[in-house]
């Protein structure tokens, strides 16, 4: 872990840790804390974040998830109570995004599609698939969750004002900028690198994008269709929730442009923004309403 | 007071981590000394009260330690403007007889540039404290003499270099020497304006009074009066002087328009011993580029007059919100995080620089009377503070000194065609800013 502390702003003490998991790069930065309270945070926040990263992760063969992908098509597995909730968490965005987000978009098709993949028993806290080939996941979701959890455990060691970044595509905001009502996270031009497309002003709240990879590889997956979603645009969401504006970001980049605004109106409080951006540095911004 | 103190209580002036045995000039501006002087006043003459003496006058009128006793013009019009602020004011047209004025304590001397020596030299014969416009002499001998003078009789003296006190040359100064920018290697000065640089004359016979820049007679142009200012970047910045001057200077324009003999096109550059070059450069046929003074580094650059840091380091990744810390150092908010879909490195070249303190004041460089917020107001300040105790802040005057004699080093290079080193009996003790 990289970690840094700076009382050079006596007003202010800052402190930045950042560190590699779930494929990515995680950084905080906060004021309010000493040296001390500020390392401690970090080294706790890194632990976490890494249980989590084992937990959910489907290529780890010990992780409960890669348990889960090898036997739930013959048996019934129990998982734990995280495990559980995450896969509950999921099957409600599944129905609240029309299927858009879908943890099980990795199984092999079959004859029946993929309309329901797994079944989840709440008494006994077991996962059934309910085909051959189904595997589940967690990768679109482990994020926003383990960023949730972050924040969570930010503001409880009662940092003033805090800013975490995951891996740039999702962005929570504790408090504000000190010298400023907000914190500021710019969008980067899809095509110009440097440059900013879009300025999203985060006060308590939190923001995730989704579209091309910035080397330009398509990644995201329509789980209806199960081919990769082909839009050159970026789909912004902003809310309180870090979890629900991952979760959204994904589904409404996969979900055809007609099928956006239907979504939408399943999550009052987000907003949401296709972001065009063009060769010469313009870009069109279209705020996804959820009115239509 | 302690030289390792820092000027945490200049807070209002936003220099806080600022180190003052950098910058000893800056003594006055801490609440210690503040205290030492409260309740007291400076008794304060003026001598040339035209734009640049009634544009002090304001300042003047907002600074608690001033009382302007006297004023003094040998142009009637410009001498009434003035008593208007100070309506109880003593008026001379001589500025002999206000030396004689036993109630004068200070003077403050905003003639042109052909006076300055003589005014300064008469002023410290009278026992008077002397703030001076610069530049601060006519010519390299007449500096010298000033400087001598005012060591035999220890008077007060200050020269009107107010970037000395702004603080964003401060900060950025003192961030130069931590080696936030590594080691200085280039320093570029320009001031371009598009104006004919002439005053309004109510009648002929008043020109060369009223427009006396334009003369050599009495002016050594835009050398001593633009780029005796920037000429302090360099030295301040590398803690050095410069080895050779050469330049170029021609009428290339407002020729057309009237009768002026001193140049409207300059180029300097200025050579110091480490190798480092200084470029001045001022055209007032061509605005475009405005007013730049940039320290170039190895590692990043400081743009002095916007107050900005760029770095040339590529940044590592997630610098964007490495950034962060810096700004909340700083006390800035500065251009946003980035975000995107995933990590792109970014290159210090595209990256968007940050402001080195909070509240930044640009100025333009486009008024020849002064600006709002560009440190003039501190400097009076400072000078009524060491009129009040008698003390002459440490470092100040040599600062003044050799902006003044570069600047004439480099008129004297263009005029004679020829690649000039200071020489010898014009240096004075010099003790730069960087040796700590
Ligand atoms: N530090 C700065 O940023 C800055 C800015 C502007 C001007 N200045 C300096 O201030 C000085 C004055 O410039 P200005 O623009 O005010 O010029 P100005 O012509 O407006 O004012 C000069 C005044 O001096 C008076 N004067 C001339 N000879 C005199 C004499 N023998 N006795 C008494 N008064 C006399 C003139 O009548 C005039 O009123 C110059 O040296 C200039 O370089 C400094």
């Amino acid at each position: 872990m990289q970690f840094q502390f700076s009382d050079k702003n006596p007003h202010h003490p800052v402190t930045y840790a950042s560190f590699f998991s779930m494929h990515t790069r995680i950084e905080l930065v906060a004021t309010g804390f000493t040296e001390e309270k500020g390392r401690e945070l970090a080294q706790s926040i890194e632990a976490e974040v890494k249980a989590m990263e084992h937990r959910f992760n489907r290529f780890d063969d010990t992780s409960p998830m890669s348990v889960v992908n090898m036997r739930a098509t013959n048996e019934a597995v129990t998982v734990d109570d995280e495990l559980f909730m995450a896969l509950e968490l999921c099957e409600a965005f599944r129905r609240g995004t029309g299927g858009y987000f879908d943890v099980a978009t990795a199984s092999a098709a079959t004859d029946e599609g993929y309309a329901v993949s797994y079944l989840l028993d709440p008494k006994k806290h077991t996962v059934k698939f309910t085909h051959q080939g189904v595997s589940l996941d967690l990768g679109g979701f482990a994020k926003g969750f383990a960023l949730e959890q972050v924040c969570r455990r930010v503001r409880e060691a009662g940092a003033e004002n805090a800013l975490i970044n995951f891996g740039n595509s999702s962005v929570a905001a504790i408090g504000h900028h000190p010298y400023g009502e907000c914190w500021s996270v710019g969008v980067e031009h899809t095509k110009v690198k440097g440059t900013m497309a879009r300025e999203i002003k985060l006060n308590n709240g939190a923001m995730s994008v989704s579209g091309r990879n910035s080397d330009g590889v398509y990644h995201i997956v329509n789980p209806i269709t199960g081919g990769l979603v082909a839009g050159d645009e970026l789909v912004i969401v902003e809310g309180r929730s870090a979890l629900v504006c991952e979760v959204l970001s994904t589904a409404l980049y996969a979900a055809p442009r007609a099928q956006r605004s239907v979504i939408m109106k399943q999550y009052e409080g987000y907003t949401a923004t296709e972001l065009y951006c063009r060769e010469g540095g313009s870009c069109e911004i279209r705020t996804i309403d959820c009115n239509k | 007071m302690n030289r390792k103190e820092f000027l945490s209580d200049c807070g209002k002036m936003g220099m806080a981590g600022v180190a003052l045995s950098l910058f000893p000039w800056l003594e006055s501006c801490t609440e210690k000394a503040k205290q030492e002087v409260h309740g007291e006043k400076a008794r304060i003459g003026i001598i040339g009260t035209g734009s640049r003496g009634v544009f002090h006058i304001k300042n003047l009128l907002q600074l608690q330690q001033a009382e302007v006793v006297a004023l003094c013009d040998n142009y009637r019009p410009h001498l009434d403007d003035a008593a208007q602020y100070y309506p109880k004011a003593k008026l001379y047209e001589d500025y002999r007889q206000l030396l004689d004025d036993k109630n004068v304590q200070g003077v403050i001397i905003a003639t042109p540039l052909y006076l300055h020596g003589r005014m300064t030299i008469d002023a410290m014969n009278a026992g008077k404290s002397v703030f001076c416009e610069k530049s601060m002499a006519f010519t390299l001998d007449e500096a010298l003499e000033v400087y001598n003078r005012r060591k035999e009789l220890g008077s007060v003296l200050f020269i009107g270099q107010q970037r000395l006190f702004d603080p964003k040359y401060v900060k950025a100064m003192s961030m130069i020497h931590e080696g936030v920018i590594g080691d200085v290697v280039g320093v570029r000065n320009y001031w371009y304006r598009n104006n004919d640089w002439r005053r309004e004359v109510p009648s002929p016979e008043l020109e060369r009074h009223i427009n006396w820049r334009l003369y050599r007679e009495y002016s050594r142009g835009l050398m001593t009066e633009l780029a005796c200012h920037q000429l302090q970047n360099g030295s301040w910045a590398m803690g050095m002087l410069p080895e050779k001057v050469m330049g170029s200077g021609s009428l290339i324009h407002w020729n057309k328009v009237d009768k002026r003999d001193v140049y409207d096109c300059v180029t300097a550059i200025f050579t110091y011993p480490n190798g480092v070059n200084m470029t001045f450069e001022s055209i007032i046929s061509n605005k475009h580029f405005g007013m730049g003074e940039q320290i170039l580094g190895s590692k990043g650059t400081i743009d002095l007059v916007t107050g900005m840091h760029y770095t040339d380091e590529p940044m590592p990744k997630g610098s964007g919100m490495h950034q962060l810390v810096e700004q909340i150092e700083r006390g800035v908010m500065s251009n946003s995080v980035f975000a995107g879909t995933s990590w792109a490195a970014e290159t210090g070249s595209t990256a968007p620089g940050m402001p080195i303190m909070p509240n930044v004041k640009v100025v333009t460089g486009e008024s020849s009377v002064g600006a709002e917020a560009d440190g003039s107001k501190e400097l009076v300040d400072a000078f009524l503070h060491a009129v009040i105790t008698g003390k002459q802040p440490e470092k100040v005057l040599e600062e003044s000194y050799y902006a003044t004699q570069f600047a004439l080093l480099a008129d004297k290079a263009m005029h004679e065609n020829a690649i000039l080193t200071l020489e010898d009996k014009y240096r004075v003790p010099y003790v730069p800013l960087g040796s700590r």
